[in-house]
C-alpha cells in the first residue's frame, strides 16, 4: 500500500512539474526555456507527458515524464512509469531559410521507474529470496540510452517559440547485456523506437538564434 | 525579382538543402518507417509489436496435426532446461537437435527469459522456431520476475497446463514457490491432484524448480511428492532449475525425479516413455561446455 501511494505521490508531482512549462504566454515569457513534451514509446511508457528546462544555449534537455502502460500491454493492471531523460541535441542546420533546422543526431539517456505489484528496485525489497543478490539486477529500475534525428521550428514569436519533433532509437540496459553476451543476438534485436515531442517558452534573456537572426 | 519568384527560389534553396545536407536525416526516417516493430513502449510489455503470441496454443495445435515421429506405443522428446540469455547456445541447440531422428517434441523446463522480459520470450522464440518439431515450455523463476509472469502468459500461455500425446499425459506446473514467498499456493495442489485424477494413462510431470530444491514452497514439498506418488503410472518427474543432471528418488517412492542441464553446458536430453510407465534417458553431448 505504502509503495503504491508513494507511487502516486511521485506522478503528482510530475504532473505538477509538467504544468508549470505551458502556463499562459505571458508568464512563460518571464520563466525562461521550459518546455512541455509528449513522449510515445521509447520505454518512457506508452503515452508519457512531461516538461523541462533547456539548459547550455538549448543543447541539453533535462525532463521528467510521466508515462503510463496501459492494462493491455501490460497484460493486466496499468503500469505507471516516471522517467528522468536528458537529450542532448547540437544545433544542426538549417533547411533554406525557412524557420526549420534539422540535428540529425541527437543522443541521450533515460533511467525510468516502473510502478507495479512485483516491480522492486532491488530483489532484496521483497524479502523473498535467501541470499543478497538472488537476482542481481532491478526489477523496476531501467537505464535507456538512445540516439535520433529530429526537426525544430523556432517562430518569430509567441508561445511556443520552439516545437520539436523527434524520433529515438536506443536500448535498454538489460538489453544490452544480453547483445554484449551473446555474439548471435542482432542489433536489430535489442533496437527500440520512440517518438517525442516538444513545445518551450521563449527564453527571457533575448532573441533566439535562427536563420536571418543569429545570437550575438 | 517578384515576390513569387523569390518564395520558389527559397523553395528551392530548401528543396536543394534537404537533398545535398539532409541525406542522412532522410535515411534515418526511412530507417525509422520500415523499423516500426522496434516501436517499444516499455521492456515491461507483454509481447513485442507485431510479435508472437499464445506459443503454447499454437505448438499444441501443431504437435496434434503432425505424424508421430517415434514408432510403437513410444513418445520421444528432448527435453532441456534454462535457456536464459544464451542465445548462441540456444542457435547450436536447436542445430543438434534437428539432426536427430524420431523426436515428437522439444520440451523447454522453464527459465526462458533471464530477466522476465517479454522481448527475451521473443528472442528465445527467434531461434527455436527454427526446431523442426513444435516446442513447449514451463514457466521457470525467471520469468516470473517483475512483470514476467504476465510476459509468459502473453508470449506462451497459461502457467499451469496439460496436453495428451501418444497415449501419454502431459502435466506441466509452475512450481516457482519462491517468486509468490513461499505463499502456499504455488504449485497448485488442487490443479495437480485433478490433472492426475485420470490414472488410467501414462503420465510425465514437468515443472522448473525440483521438489527437493530450496525454492520449492517447503511448506507444500511433501504433498506434493505424495500427489505423484498416487499415481500409478507416472512414469518420471522432470526439473531444470539447477542446471545439472540429477537422478534419483528423493522421496523414496516409485516416482523417478530427473533434472537436466541448461542451455550453457551444451548438453540435453532425449526422453522416450512407453509401456505402462517406462523410460528411458539418453545424453545428447553437442560441444563443449562454455
Amino acid at each position: 500500500m505504502d509503495r503504491r501511494l508513494s507511487g502516486w505521490r511521485g506522478a503528482a508531482v510530475g504532473v505538477a512539474l509538467a504544468f508549470v512549462g505551458p502556463g499562459p504566454a505571458a508568464w512563460a515569457q518571464r520563466s525562461g526555456p521550459f518546455f512541455v513534451s509528449v513522449q510515445v514509446a521509447g520505454g518512457t511508457g506508452a503515452v508519457a507527458v512531461g516538461g523541462g528546462y533547456w539548459l547550455a544555449n538549448r543543447r541539453l534537455e533535462p525532463e521528467l515524464l510521466v508515462g503510463l502502460l496501459p492494462g493491455r500491454l501490460a497484460g493486466g493492471r496499468s503500469l505507471p512509469i516516471v522517467s528522468l531523460k536528458a537529450t542532448y541535441a547540437p544545433k544542426g542546420f538549417g533547411l533554406g531559410h525557412s524557420d526549420w533546422r534539422v540535428s540529425p543526431l541527437t543522443a541521450g539517456g533515460l533511467v525510468s521507474y516502473t510502478f507495479g505489484p512485483n516491480l522492486y528496485l532491488s530483489s532484496r525489497k521483497t524479502g523473498r529470496y535467501p541470499t543478497k543478490n538472488y537476482y542481481w539486477w532491478s526489477s523496476a529500475l531501467r537505464l535507456h540510452a538512445f540516439v535520433g534525428p529530429r526537426v525544430v521550428q523556432t517562430a518569430a514569436g509567441g508561445w511556443p517559440r520552439r516545437r520539436i519533433l523527434g524520433a529515438e532509437i536506443g536500448t535498454t540496459d538489460l538489453y544490452l547485456v544480453s547483445w554484449l553476451t551473446n555474439h548471435t543476438l542482432r542489433l536489430p534485436e535489442i533496437l527500440t523506437l520512440g517518438f517525442t515531442a516538444k513545445a518551450g517558452g521563449t527564453p527571457a534573456y533575448g532573441p533566439m538564434p535562427g536563420p536571418g537572426n543569429t545570437a550575438p | 525579382m517578384t515576390t513569387d519568384a523569390a518564395g520558389a527560389s527559397s523553395q528551392r534553396v530548401l528543396w536543394m538543402t534537404f537533398f545535398t545536407r539532409g541525406w542522412g536525416v532522410a535515411c534515418l526516417f526511412t530507417l525509422l518507417l520500415t523499423s516500426c516493430h522496434l516501436l517499444e513502449f516499455s521492456p515491461n510489455q507483454v509481447a513485442a509489436t507485431g510479435g508472437a503470441r499464445q506459443l503454447t496454443a499454437q505448438n499444441l495445435a501443431r504437435l496434434r496435426q503432425q505424424p508421430r515421429a517415434a514408432g510403437g506405443d513410444t513418445v520421444r522428446f528432448v527435453f532441456i532446461g534454462d535457456t536464459q540469455r544464451f542465445y548462441d547456445e540456444t542457435a547450436e541447440f536447436v542445430r543438434s537437435v534437428n539432426q536427430q531422428r524420431g523426436i515428437d517434441f522439444v520440451l523447454v523446463g522453464g527459465d526462458i527469459s533471464d530477466f522476465g522480459l517479454g522481448r527475451e520470450m521473443q528472442w528465445v522464440h527467434e531461434r527455436l522456431r527454427r526446431l523442426r518439431m513444435p516446442y513447449l515450455t514451463v514457466i521457470g523463476n525467471h520469468d516470473q520476475v517483475g512483470n514476467g509472469r504476465r510476459a509468459y502468459q502473453a508470449v506462451f500461455g497459461p502457467l499451469n497446463y496439460s496436453f495428451e500425446y501418444g497415449g501419454t499425459r502431459f502435466v506441466m506446473v509452475d512450481t516457482n514457490g519462491r517468486e509468490v514467498g513461499c505463499n502456499g499456493t504455488v504449485p497448485d495442489l488442487g490443479w495437480l491432484r485433478q490433472e492426475l485424477a485420470d490414472t488410467t494413462r501414462r503420465t510425465v510431470v514437468a515443472c522448473h524448480v525440483p521438489p527437493n530444491d530450496n525454492d520449492f514452497d517447503p511448506q507444500l514439498m511433501l504433498g506434493y511428492a505424495a500427489v505423484l506418488a498416487q499415481h500409478p503410472r507416472l512414469a518420471v518427474h522432470l526439473a531444470a532449475h539447477i542446471h545439472r543432471y540429477t537422478a534419483g528418488h528423493p522421496f523414496r517412492d516409485a516416482v523417478p525425479y530427473i533434472t537436466t542441464y541448461s542451455l550453457h553446458k551444451h548438453r540435453y536430453h532425449v526422453v522416450s516413455v512407453w509401456g505402462r510407465r517406462a523410460f528411458s534417458l539418453q545424453t545428447v553431448d553437442y560441444g563443449p561446455a562454455s
